[in-house]
């Protein structure tokens, strides 16, 4: 119990030094904030802001106060609950927009997810049992391509191939499984790889252990020795790995979503940013944080499950 | 009766450009009901004789030579009638009992999984675990198989890889050290083991070991290894009261009971092995002829002896 609160403490603390870090880098970003508003609001409005409009933005939104004091009250009012500000664009609270959007940005990593796990992990377990023949040499060429290309340009030549040359799913758009066959390919390339490598090293490692020798004297198959001796053991690095991934793959949904005109957390980050709308960069940043530390919190909880000598307490 | 025959058996595992001689042309029989010991210093290569018998060397080793177990040639053996003798009719029971237990599952899933696919229902299997833990002088052997191997101390392990062993009443039990690592209490305690499983059940047993008391009081004939070759093979009496080869006299004078004197020098390199006999080169009484030409093993007194020197005085 010591543990969880403990853990608990440091998560909070995480995401209080990672919301503290957004704000005051946000606003260090040169060019004045109720300016940038203003341009974003009223069309036609680029050169010719009044400082009449300037101050009437800076007083609507508290702009003028210190920016310590501004994040005093944005960390209070999350704090009690009041909510996480209000857009300056949309004119909306930051809650209701994330919780348009975040559905979209879970479909998108989960289902990268799935696919990176799977078929990193099957492919993984493939490649360590044909060690150093043709099928492996080609699957780590192949992972090798993995990490080593960036998730924007896998994106450009998916859409290339698929979608305008073989026509078989559409460009862009959310909203059917169609839709969501390319970015999620593109997304998970690259966490595959890395899933596939470690399972890989790590199958091998434990089908040296002398528990696996053992339970082949003992008369087991081949089949029942991996499923039931091996895997087991060799999925707690490969656990690890899926955590980490986790940040990856978040980190690229912005991307992602950008390309594919994803409506999620990703492309709102995108578009917050160039609008210099703080309160949504700052609840998008703090929705990603907390997803990723969620996933990492389970992953720890998942270890003890798949090694009973690991306890915490 | 010949239960086992070992003719001509070579292993050897490749390292950089040459090859790591493991064992060396090894011919002896196990008679049937009989204990059969192989003594040798560590790395003599006794445990890859053991592991060359159920096929479970790692998949570099080159072995040649023949096995045959009651009339069948293990090396022919297809996987599937492999499976069906491994753990039934010949079973190992490994070196380090706290490295052949795995340490993800429960014990009584390690146990009763013996059993499985072999025409046994799992609760009768389970019933026939339980009761041999109980006679290997295991207490409590319910509670036990809910629990991890990590839960267990040094000597329960080893009582419980026994029952393991022992669930289908094997016609051959291989003991690959099985008193290695353990204090004098549970060494004691293993040794009792031995003498129980040899009187209760007269199971045919190859006992693998570098303790000399344990072979002393277990075994019925023992073959001596050297550098992957059988030096000297007799009764245990003659072995251990009047040994002929001059590496089995250093072997037992280093004994803390007579005078621990040890063997000079070391063992010969195991991939450019020595001209002539292996061990002139640590032996007392070495003439020219030694160095010269490798002795081939021999008929002399009743057993068999690979020496020179029996052969010029």
């Amino acid at each position: 119990m010591r543990y969880f609160l403990k853990r608990f403490g440091f998560m909070a603390l995480t995401v209080f030094a990672v919301c503290a870090l957004t704000f005051f880098l946000m606003n260090a970003i040169p060019g004045g904030t109720a300016e940038l508003i203003l341009k974003h609001t009223f069309v036609g409005l680029e050169e010719s802001a009044t400082e009449e409009q300037l101050n009437q933005i800076s007083s609507r939104y508290n702009l003028d106060d210190p920016l310590y004091i501004q994040f005093f009250r944005w960390v209070k009012a999350a704090v009690t609950g009041e909510g996480i500000g209000t857009s300056y664009v949309f004119r909306k609270p930051v809650l209701y927009l994330l919780a348009l959007r975040l559905p979209a940005t879970i479909q998108l990593a989960g289902a990268s997810m799935a696919i990176a796990v799977l078929a990193g992990v099957s492919l993984g377990i493939y490649s360590a049992l044909r060690e150093n023949r043709i099928s492996d040499h080609i699957l780590r060429v192949a992972t090798l391509f993995g990490v080593s290309m960036p998730c924007f340009w896998v994106a450009l030549l998916l859409i290339l191939v698929f979608s305008l040359k073989l026509k078989l799913v559409p460009v862009a758009g959310y909203g059917s499984l169609e839709n969501l066959f390319l970015p999620a390919a593109a997304l998970s390339l690259h966490s595959m790889a890395a899933v596939m490598r470690v399972t890989r090293t790590s199958m091998l490692e434990t089908l040296g252990q002398e528990y696996i020798r053992f339970a082949k004297a003992k008369g087991l198959p081949l089949r029942k020795i991996i499923s039931r001796h091996a895997l087991k053991n060799a999925m707690l690095p490969v656990v690890t790995v899926i955590g980490f991934q986790m940040g990856n793959l978040l980190g690229g949904t912005i991307v992602i979503e950008k390309i594919f005109a994803w409506p999620g957390i990703g492309s709102l980050l995108v578009d917050s940013i160039s609008a210099r709308d703080l309160p949504v960069v700052q609840g998008c940043v703090l929705a990603i944080v907390s997803m990723f530390l969620l996933v990492n919190f389970l992953v720890d909880m998942l270890y003890t499950h798949l090694d009973p000598r690991i306890r915490y307490g | 009766m010949n239960l086992l025959e070992i003719r001509e058996l070579s292993v050897e595992f490749p390292a950089g450009e040459g090859s790591v001689k493991a064992v060396s042309r090894v011919s002896f029989d196990i008679r049937e009901g009989e204990t059969f010991g192989i003594i040798g210093e560590s790395g003599s290569g006794k445990s890859v004789v053991g592991l060359a018998l159920l096929r479970l060397l790692p998949a570099n080793a080159r072995v040649s030579g023949n096995i045959c177990f009651a009339g069948k040639e293990l090396f022919f053996l297809k996987p599937s009638e492999l499976r069906k003798i491994r753990g039934k009719r010949i079973s190992l029971m490994p070196q380090n009992p706290a490295g052949a237990l795995n340490p993800a599952l429960k014990n009584g899933l390690q146990i009763g999984e013996v059993f499985e696919r072999r025409g046994i229902e799992k609760k009768e299997g389970m019933k026939k675990a339980l009761g041999l833990m109980k006679k290997l002088f295991l207490q409590d052997p319910e509670k036990l198989c809910g629990l991890y191997p990590n839960q267990l101390s040094g000597g329960m392990r080893q009582r419980l890889i026994a029952a393991m062993s022992l669930s289908f009443e094997p016609e051959l039990l291989i003991a690959d050290e099985p008193t290695k690592g353990l204090d004098p209490e549970a060494r004691a305690g293993a040794v009792e083991l031995f003498t129980k499983i040899k009187n209760e059940y007269g199971k045919t047993m190859l006992l693998i070991t570098h303790d000399l008391d344990l072979a002393h009081e277990v075994c019925d004939r023992i073959a001596v290894m050297y550098a992957g070759e059988i030096v000297e093979l007799d009764e245990a009496s003659k072995i251990l009261h009047s040994p002929g080869h001059p590496y089995t006299k250093g072997l037992i004078r280093a004994h803390p009971r007579n005078g621990l004197v040890p063997l000079s020098g070391q063992s010969p390199s195991r991939i450019k092995l020595p001209e002539g006999c292996f061990f002139h080169e640590r032996c007392r009484h070495a003439a020219v002829e030694c160095s010269r030409r490798h002795p081939e093993i021999q008929n002399h007194k009743g057993g068999r002896i690979r020496c020179h020197l029996q052969f010029l005085q």
